[in-house]
């Protein structure tokens, strides 16, 4: 069964995120880094930055914290389709889900206090033969946007590989 | 946290280094890591289903070993100085494997009036098999 391109740039929903303290702490915590402008204002105003920062993989889980369901945009779950489109029928023929590769570009500092709408679409969807497996990518794109100012704050792009 | 910061747009090279980070992998990191991260998947802390899915034993989260590489990345870089990173998953991470960073400097360049840094950012085990290579951009003072 050939990969089905056309939900290539199709929505995979809208969610809207709180930064809060103790989760950024807790997640600090758990990458080992000690550095203290993770737990205490003060070391990130020493660091020039307006509220205490988050650890650069943060954006990938914020959403596991953050997002309270009072807060979410309209149609959010509606428009959540075009990753369960294209994941769906891949998994329900077996195939294995493997994180290939991520990436992360900041535009400015996440930091706590901060509300985050992320708007995430397939960026692009394709297929490698090997010998013995199909191999299908599927790469999801989410930019989190400033809720108060609307300014692009950082892009995560998420490549999935799917063995069948 | 290490004391050595990375130098000035001026005096850094390609070649330079970041501190080295060790960092032997446990269960409870991988416990801990679930918990932070909201990722349940068994196979990062069930053994007996991880066991009964063919695997030697649990096995790490990508997303852990990525976070391992950047706490070193902005240990050294400063918090709120990276730009960008990207890396890809090369191989599984196993309990009581020792984890070790490399990140190395690649170039230097300005773009829009910042001063941006080019490392190759990669994490091995004590045995030089890499688990994750990546590439990041980093702001220089």
């Amino acid at each position: 069964m050939p990969v089905d391109r056309s939900v290539v740039g199709k929505s995979t929903g809208h969610t809207r995120v709180v930064i809060e303290r103790g989760p950024v702490a807790v997640f600090a915590d758990a990458v080992k880094d000690a550095n203290p402008i993770y737990r205490d204002p003060a070391a990130a105003a020493a660091a020039g930055l307006p509220a205490i920062p988050v650890p650069p993989t943060y954006p990938f889980v914020m959403g596991h914290w953050g997002t309270f369901p009072e807060l979410q945009p309209d149609g959010g779950d509606e428009a959540a389709s075009g990753m369960g489109e294209i994941l769906g029928p891949l998994l329900a023929r077996g195939g294995l889900l493997l994180h290939g590769e991520q990436e992360f570009e900041y535009h400015r500092p996440v930091v706590v206090g901060d509300v985050l709408v992320g708007e995430g679409r397939v960026a692009d969807v394709y297929e490698k033969q090997s010998a013995t497996n199909t191999l299908t990518f599927v790469v999801l794109e989410t930019s989190w946007y400033d809720d108060v100012t609307g300014e692009l704050v950082v892009t995560s792009r998420t490549n999935l590989l799917v063995r069948t | 946290m290490t004391d050595v910061t990375m130098p000035s747009y001026e005096d850094i090279e390609v070649g330079a280094t970041a501190p080295e980070r060790r960092q032997m992998l446990t269960r409870t990191d991988l416990v801990k890591y679930a918990g932070a991260s909201g990722d349940f998947n068994p196979m990062h802390h069930d053994e007996i289903l991880a066991k009964a899915a063919g695997m030697p034993s649990v096995f790490g989260h990508g997303m852990f070993s990525m976070g391992l590489l950047c706490t070193a990345l902005t240990d050294w870089a400063g918090p709120g100085h990276v730009v960008q990173v990207g890396v890809r998953f090369s191989k599984q991470t196993w309990p009581g494997e020792t984890l070790v960073t490399r990140i190395v400097v690649t170039g230097k360049r300005t773009e829009g009036g910042r001063r941006l840094v080019e490392v190759e950012c990669r994490l091995a085990n004590a045995e030089g098999e890499t688990k994750v290579v990546g590439t990041a951009t980093v702001q220089a003072a």
